[in-house]
């Protein structure tokens, strides 16, 4: 019965669909571009942090060189046996002073396992000139605007200055082998790459193997597991830091972007009811006269409530199906096929050291709580003919 | 033995600036197989009364009996079910459901009965034959002329097995032509079935066709031939 009403009544059954179609078609793509760009966010900033990292205790709050540590060879070979471990990227660190000609400039000194780095981080995609990083090799990898503003080229060499080891002075000077764009600015402005066995050397040239910190990258689904087992593998001596702190700044700011998203979707969700529940109530009292005649040849009102709770679940179903049908497809390409963005959007995704693309996710989570949302506030609004048929004047329906 | 027997039958509508009594005391005694008009001015009650009979509205005071029940003892949700088995409806216009067929209109009485899809399909199909609709079984109302779609109405009311049939002013929207045929089948149908008809009307050329003539005037019989 329900579903005859529907099918003969294609207009009424169209409208009501649509609007319920336009809502979550609305709501997806809003969900799936915020939650893209939070994923690809995420994604790259864990590509460059790993998933969690080993320090010595107290590194994390303190980066000073005096909290370096030397490598652990059992520890290593005990983390990277976990499983869910795909690799580690040891990490010397340190702040110094660069100087070429009469320009000085303070730098992050970065030392890394040349190949091992780059199956990762990729810096060797980031150089416009010169040449990445070899093991073994004395040579740097220098952000442009480093390059730019010492006015340094590749080949020439920068005097490097800063703190050893134990209260020992790091001095140095090696030639710039290439240099790179990074998508961030800071980055550009700070960066300095080297092999680690050399910086090694120059910070502490009494004992190899130190460092400042181990990447983990892992499993994405064993994270917080593997957090956990890791910590309590390593012991009190060492600290063990989720990406999730060290990136705190950037899930901040994701919270706040997606509390105003929120705050969007909350606005979308009261017009689509809104525009749902109107639909429903003219075709409601467009049947006025309909449900009288019907109830006065004698159909229970109940019956008649049950009827329109099926019209109403058929109707949010077709919608909310239409919806996902004509959405995902879309969403699909835009998730393999990013679009590029300019301005202010574009500098904000630099500042967080990421192509400027608007990512869309295909989380099955998005989908599956916008429909049922979407669904909910469907029926939602389509509880009104319910209530009113049951304090329906059988009656004044007729006299009109 | 009547089938309907009215007792002073009065029904006030307080809602109003000032009450209006809109029936005022009427006491009658239908029969089977009667063909019966009620008559009267604009405004005189003639549809509170037939709705007062057609328990779609309850009176103030007063007492309906149809058959051996007191309509007064029903619950709304009894007289509903009541209604569905006892009383046939042919209302002024726009009657029947408009995204149904002339044969599921017909149908639908009887699905609300509980009556099988096979033999209410045949009855539906048998009535229409009656009220000279063959071959309009599967048009909707909006494809059919006033006077078909009120034959429809008639064959909807027939279906359900009524003891009785209430139209309140059936032929108000039809042209005379269809006003004649629809009468005309009315009057055989009461012949044929023996089927009772009470029917209120303005229209001087259907009370001709009236067997008895109930005239009402303020809401009380001031005639009854
Ligand atoms: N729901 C109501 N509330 C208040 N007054 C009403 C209501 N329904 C009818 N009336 C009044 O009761 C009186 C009788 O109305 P009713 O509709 O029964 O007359 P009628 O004979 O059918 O008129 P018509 O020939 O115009 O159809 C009228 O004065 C009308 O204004
Ligand atoms: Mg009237």
């Amino acid at each position: 019965m329900a579903w005859r009403n529907l099918w003969r009544n294609k207009r009424r059954t169209y409208i009501t669909a649509t609007s319920v179609v336009l809502a979550l078609v609305l709501a997806l793509f809003m969900r799936s571009m915020q939650f893209g760009s939070y994923e690809t966010m995420i994604r790259a900033g864990v590509n460059e942090v790993g998933n969690m990292q080993v320090h010595d205790t107290g590194y994390w709050d303190n980066k000073t060189i005096d909290r370096a540590f030397f490598t652990n060879t059992a520890l290593e070979q005990k983390i990277s046996s976990l499983p869910g471990v795909l690799h580690m990227l040891p990490h010397l660190e340190t702040f110094v002073l660069a100087s070429y000609g009469d320009k000085t400039k303070g730098v992050q000194l970065v030392g890394v396992n040349p190949e091992a780095e780059d199956l990762q981080v990729k810096i060797s995609g980031k150089i416009t000139s010169g040449s990445y990083l070899k093991k073994g090799q004395a040579g740097l990898v220098i952000g442009d605007k480093i390059a730019e503003y010492l006015n340094i080229n590749i080949g020439d060499s920068l005097v490097v200055m800063g703190q050893g080891y134990e209260g020992t002075t790091a001095v140095g000077i090696y030639p710039v082998t290439g240099i790179a764009h990074f998508i961030s600015p800071q980055m550009n402005n700070l960066m300095v790459y080297m092999d680690l066995e050399t910086l090694q050397k120059l910070i502490f040239p009494f004992q190899p193997g130190l460092l400042t910190g181990i990447s983990v990258y892992c499993e994405p689904g064993l994270e917080d597991q593997l957090l956990s087992t890791i910590k309590a593998s390593v012991g009190d001596h060492f600290e063990v830091i989720s990406w999730k702190v060290m990136l705190s700044d950037m899930l901040q700011s994701i919270k706040l972007d997606n509390l105003s998203g929120m705050v969007m979707l909350m606005i979308l969700y009261i017009i689509v009811a809104f525009g749902i529940f109107s639909t429903v109530l003219m075709m409601t009292v467009e049947r006025r006269r309909q449900f009288a005649v019907m109830i006065s040849i004698g159909m229970r009102k109940g019956k008649l409530v049950i009827t329109s709770i099926f019209e109403s679940i058929f109707i949010a179903l077709i919608g909310v199906v239409t919806g996902l049908i004509l959405t995902t497809p879309a969403l699909m390409y835009l998730y393999l096929n990013p679009i590029r963005m300019t301005g202010e959007m574009a500098a904000m995704y630099e500042s967080f050291n990421q192509e400027p693309l608007m990512a869309f996710s295909i989380a099955p989570s998005i989908f599956f709580s916008q429909s049922l949302i979407v669904l909910s506030l469907a029926l939602l609004s389509a509880l009104y003919p319910i209530f009113y048929v049951l304090r329906f004047n059988v009656l004044n329906a007729l006299r009109q | 033995m009547s089938i309907i027997q009215i007792n002073n039958l009065h029904k006030t509508y307080t809602d109003t600036k000032v009450p209006v009594k809109a029936v005022n005391g009427i006491s009658l005694s239908i029969e089977e197989g009667e063909f019966t008009a009620i008559v009267g001015p604009s405004g005189s009650g003639k549809t509170t009364f037939l709705n007062l009979m057609g328990g779609l509205d309850t009176p103030t005071e007063g007492d309906i009996l149809i058959g051996d029940k007191n309509i007064k003892d029903l619950n709304s949700r009894q007289l509903i079910d009541f209604r569905l088995h006892h009383i046939g409806f042919v209302f002024q216009s726009y009657n029947l459901i408009p995204v149904l067929t002339a044969i599921e209109n017909v149908a639908f009485i009887m699905e609300l009965q509980g009556i099988p899809k096979k033999e209410r399909h045949q009855i539906a199909m048998e009535l229409l034959k009656k009220t000279g609709l063959e071959g309009k079984e599967n048009y909707r109302p909006g494809e059919l002329s006033g006077g078909q779609q009120q034959r429809v109405s008639v064959a909807r009311a027939l279906a359900s097995k009524p003891k009785f049939i209430l139209a309140d002013e059936p032929t108000a929207n039809l042209d005379s032509a269809s006003t004649e045929d629809l009468l005309n089948m009315m009057a055989e149908l009461n012949k044929s079935e023996n089927m009772t008809f009470i029917f209120s009307t303005h229209d001087k050329r259907v009370m001709d066709k009236a067997r008895r003539i109930v005239t009402i005037d303020d809401g009380k019989v001031v005639s009854d031939v």
